[in-house]
């Protein structure tokens, strides 16, 4: 094993400071509304958060590292959501089930796993298969065109980056993936690999064939810590079934097991569909062919899979690659980098790095670190 | 070439970073204007379909939709239509009334419904509706329901 202490150079503390200054005004604006609100809660909780986000920043420059860092915010993320939003789910109806009366009334608050499964009826039909609403409203704040002008900005900014710093489920997996100190399974058959596609395909037609959310209904394991069809029939028993099982294997049992992103990995047909925009993105991982050993540490650091042998061989991982920099972090001889397209790899690679570190994290501070802020908000109001 | 791929490449990345910065206070605004103007319009079988005709009571009003049919054979739901009583709280207690759903000068259907226990019963008057006894929601087109501030009834068509 090459001696890890070697590969960690530090940049100094004035550097880093300056470098995190940046992060920080911008931070002070996207919080600026709530530290001026009256009561202690919203500035508590705006405070906390823009510490937590710049603090993780300024060890990204300070280490050299990303996903070490970046995880922090992720993992609080994808546990905060959730239980900002069964709170919110519990003033509003005193429960997590949806029922059909607020599906009627365009009441059910959209989430951006739907999108994959609402664009060929919207193409062809000009109907969104989905109980929602499109424009805000007083009742359904989180509105379809809302949440999509989210993801397309989002999409134009990070690419497949999104499941990294934007996805606000993905954390839940990589908080249970960071327990275990080793894998109890290293061997995954390289095929599952390919089961994001298929899924994200049958689920495409099979919505397009019967104008319904095939996925929300029958197949998404975050229904369980979010929104679930009331369990009135037969029907939505076994839908109730399914998302609790799916939940339990892929988001915490299998992530336990393998240190390894598995819902991600194995089942997310959004993540599917994002990784055609890492073709747009202007940032992406590459392997220096003349410094790689392999020595596989890329590989087993990845947590969705995306290094394989061939991917090392021909220099860079696979389109599913949702650029978090855990190989980059992991590789000890800088073989793996940060690159912008069109350049050579390596030649600047800690400026594609901080390049796409301001983007992403641009992003996270104004998208994830809303949802942090406000779940804070409402467990301060009940602490504080 | 090499170093117009590298000027280009360069511009991407600083596009990106001018776009994160721009997505708080434009995009955002901007995308979701264009998708408010794409005219689309969420699925009837959610919606209840368009509104086709307001009939008015002493006290309340009846909406009476446009049917929603089936637009593919193996469709789960479908075809109904919607009929909404608003506002609730001003409904006696027991409503029943026949309704001339297409129009024509004949009543289609006799609905009669509990409006606090959400109970319903419809009669068929002609051909092309179905006799439904519903308390609450059986399926999405065919049920009765309290939504926002009206009774929404969905009567399975044949």
């Amino acid at each position: 094993m090459p001696d890890r202490v070697l590969h960690t150079p530090r940049r100094s503390v004035g550097k880093s400071l300056l470098l995190t200054l940046p992060i920080l005004l911008w931070s002070l604006l996207m919080f600026s509304r709530a530290l001026i609100e009256p009561g202690r809660a919203p500035k508590l909780a705006a405070g906390v958060t823009l510490v937590f986000l710049v603090a993780l920043f300024f060890q990204m420059m300070r280490t050299l590292e990303t996903h070490r860092w970046s995880r922090y915010f992720f993992v609080a993320l994808g546990f905060l959501f959730p239980v900002g939003f069964i709170w919110q789910l519990f003033a509003l109806r005193g429960s997590m089930s949806i029922p059909v009366e607020r599906m009627l009334s365009g009441d059910t608050p959209f989430c951006f796993l739907a999108i994959p499964m609402m664009i060929l009826p919207a193409a062809i039909a000009k109907t969104v298969i989905f109980p929602g609403s499109i424009l805000p409203t007083a009742s359904n704040p989180h509105a379809i065109a809302a949440m999509v002008a989210i993801w397309l900005a989002a999409t134009l900014v990070l690419g497949k980056g999104w499941c990294s710093f934007g996805c606000f489920f993905g954390g839940i997996e990589e908080g249970f993936a960071a327990i275990p100190k080793k894998p109890r399974i290293r061997r995954i058959d390289p095929r599952w690999r390919w089961m994001p596609w298929a899924v994200l395909a049958a689920i495409v037609l099979l919505s397009a064939a019967t104008l319904e959310p095939v996925y929300c209904m029958w197949l998404c394991p975050f229904k369980a810590v979010t929104e679930y069809p009331a369990v009135r029939s037969f029907e939505t028993a076994v839908q109730m079934g399914i998302f609790v099982t799916l939940f339990l294997g892929l988001v915490v049992l299998l992530p336990l097991l393998t240190k390894k992103r598995t819902q991600c990995s194995f089942l997310c047909p959004f993540g599917a569909f994002q990784s055609i925009f890492n073709k747009t993105s202007a940032f992406d991982i590459r392997i220096d062919q003349s410094k790689c050993t392999p020595c596989v540490l890329c590989e087993r650091s990845c947590p969705t899979l995306s290094i394989t042998p061939e991917a090392v061989q021909s220099g860079k991982p696979l389109m599913s690659c949702m650029k978090c920099g855990a190989c980059v972090d992991a590789c000890v001889r800088d073989a793996a980098v940060w690159h912008i397209k069109g350049t050579e790899t390596g030649a600047s690679s800690e400026r594609a790095r901080l390049m796409h570190l301001y983007s992403a994290w641009a992003f996270a501070v104004m998208f994830g670190g809303s949802i942090i802020a406000g779940t804070l908000e409402k467990l301060f109001g009940v602490l504080v | 070439m090499k170093r117009l791929r590298s000027i280009l490449g360069n511009s991407g990345a600083v596009l990106t970073l001018v776009l994160a910065v721009l997505a708080p206070f434009l995009l955002f605004g901007w995308f979701q204007g264009a998708i408010g103007a794409a005219r689309l319009h969420i699925d009837p079988t959610y919606s209840g379909g368009e509104v086709w005709c307001v009939i008015e009571r002493e006290g309340y009003r009846m909406v009476v939709n446009h049917p929603v049919s089936r637009r593919l054979p193996w469709q789960r739901i479908g075809p109904f239509v919607q009929i909404t009583w608003t506002p609730a709280d001003r409904l006696p207690a027991r409503v029943s009334e026949q309704i001339d759903i297409d129009g024509d000068g004949t009543p289609d259907v006799l609905v009669t419904f509990d409006s606090k226990n959400l109970i319903v019963d419809v009669t068929p008057l002609g051909a092309r509706y179905r006799a439904m006894h519903s308390q609450g929601v059986t399926s999405f087109s065919a049920l009765i329901a309290r939504v926002k501030d009206g009774i929404v009834v969905r009567i399975p068509l044949g």
